[in-house]
């Protein structure tokens, strides 16, 4: 038979775009808060002029000390740093006297564009600057991997050490990837998550071309990101990394440790029809599966926290999911994107939504869809939008949903731990 | 700049060796200089020396023997 471990998430960590910590960025977002600003660059031949969310008092050399900053890229910087504040959250020591207590302990990191930074800074280097060669570290820097590569080393994790990149998903596959091995009793912990440095000058330029990104300037940038909403104009992109750490529900408790929420089931499929447009009969299928790992049923589930992340196509083919999924309890179901604040962070997004949606249950509070009031699109209708934070909501279980391009889709189901502790 | 004051600042800042342990007799691989670093040393070198340090040369094994070798190298080419 099946043993299955319960799974607390007992360490939260990210980057936050506003400054602070976890606590201030939830905040931010329950008052509906924009991190979206008007990004300019100086690049060649032509600057990057877009709303954008940047992490921009994050100072890698400040945090992880110049040895370390020095031998990776800004994903990695994001990631680290993430991680780190979750592992401290955790109340674990980087390295421990006895390393042997964590061989089978581990890192599952989602990216959806990794090191790409390293090779474009190479690019500009040679064919902009005349360079005719590029640092050893560039490999190391440049490698999809390095997040795992490097929590593992500095946290003694002997186990499972990889990354997946899945898109948009990529970090809601890593979480889920992760809460599995825990559930199994493979692993006692594992620190997941997922970051991108999303600024890299071809990836913004090629969002641009596909005209899925919004326009903005200095001062419509901040409302500029619309899910759900009639006038909605598209994403915008952000920089970002945060960090969940998992743990066997038994050992947490042992230790006294404290429990943020309980990650309670995983659902991943594949719509297997569109490389960019997304199918509501997949994702209800990964809702559908997600609720059935969780053994919980439609009603149970009292806020989503959803993908939503503008688009003309993609926020109306999320509701039908939803609306499939949840049938005559939709449209009491309150669904929010906070995508509208901290922006869509690719292969991060999973990591930062999952981490609000812990916070949500966790806090008994509801962060908004940003710039809705108002303007929702009829297409969009049919669920409980939420347009303003609200708090003091009894929320027994949420979920956090990630659609990608490809097809891809994953899903998590959360329960609050007040509940689950009896 | 002196080659080593070069050395010296690369291993602070990229090792974060203390200052009190960058003597010239110190050997490279006890401040934590492996293989992936010592290319990364010699790239930074010829980078911000304007050099360039053939692939035969003997590696230095101490900070004084590496800052020797990055003075021979530099006066070859002032002579050259």
């Amino acid at each position: 038979m099946i043993t299955h471990r319960r799974v607390a998430v007992t360490g939260l960590g990210l980057v936050s775009p506003f400054g602070g910590g976890v606590d201030q960025f939830f905040e931010q977002l329950m008052a509906g808060k924009s991190a979206v600003r008007f990004l300019t660059t100086d690049d060649k031949p032509r600057s990057l002029a877009m709303p954008f969310v940047t992490c921009q008092g994050f100072d890698p050399q400040q945090r992880l000390g110049k040895p370390l900053a020095s031998m990776m890229e800004r994903f990695a910087h994001l990631g680290l740093a993430a991680a780190f504040d979750a592992w401290a959250d955790a109340g674990f020591e980087h390295r421990p006297e006895r390393v042997g207590d964590r061989t089978n302990w581990g890192c599952v990191w989602g990216t959806a564009l990794g090191g790409i930074l390293a090779f474009e800074r190479g690019y500009r280097d040679m064919w902009q600057n005349g360079r005719e060669r590029l640092s050893p570290l560039s490999v190391l820097m440049g490698m999809n991997n390095a997040v795992n590569a490097h929590l593992s080393i500095q946290l003694a994790l002997g186990g499972v050490s990889m990354t997946h990149t899945v898109a948009c998903a990529s970090s809601s596959v890593a979480i889920g990837e992760a809460f599995r091995r825990v559930r199994s009793g493979e692993s006692t912990v594992m620190v997941t998550g997922g970051s991108d440095a999303t600024q890299a000058y071809g990836v913004a330029r090629a969002w641009e071309a596909m005209r899925l990104v919004a326009v903005g300037d200095e001062e419509t940038s901040p409302t500029a990101c619309r899910p759900f909403a009639a006038d909605r104009g598209g994403l915008v992109l952000g920089e970002g990394g945060a960090a969940l750490v998992l743990e066997d529900w038994d050992h947490a408790v042992a230790r006294g440790a404290r429990i943020h929420a309980e990650l309670l089931g995983y659902g991943t499929n594949c719509d297997r029809s569109h490389l960019v447009r997304p199918d509501s009969l997949g994702q209800s299928g990964a809702l559908t599966s997600a609720l059935k790992d969780a053994g919980l049923s439609p009603t149970d589930i009292h806020y989503v926290n959803a993908h939503g992340t503008a688009t003309a196509e993609g926020d109306p083919i999320e509701i039908e999911a939803l609306k499939l999924v949840f049938g005559d309890v939709a449209h009491r179901l309150p669904v929010s994107s906070t995508k509208s604040m901290h922006g869509h962070l690719l292969g991060a997004a999973g990591a930062i939504e999952a981490l609000v949606t812990v916070l949500a249950l966790r806090e008994q509070s509801i962060p908004p869809t940003a710039q809705l009031q108002g303007r929702l699109d009829p297409l969009c209708e049919g669920v409980d939008h939420v347009f303003e934070g609200r708090r003091r909501v009894p929320m027994r279980a949420a979920i956090s949903s990630s659609f990608a391009f490809g097809g891809s889709n994953a899903v998590l189901v959360f329960r609050s731990a007040q509940i689950s502790t009896h | 700049m002196q080659s080593i004051e070069l050395i010296r600042e690369f291993l602070r800042d990229r090792l974060g060796v203390l200052p009190e342990a960058l003597v010239p007799s110190a050997q490279l691989v006890d401040l934590g200089v492996d293989s992936l670093m010592f290319a990364e040393l010699l790239f930074e070198a010829e980078d911000r020396l304007g050099i360039s340090i053939e692939a035969t040369k003997t590696p230095p094994q101490s900070i004084g023997e590496m800052a020797t070798m990055l003075d021979e190298i530099l006066a070859a080419k002032a002579a050259s």
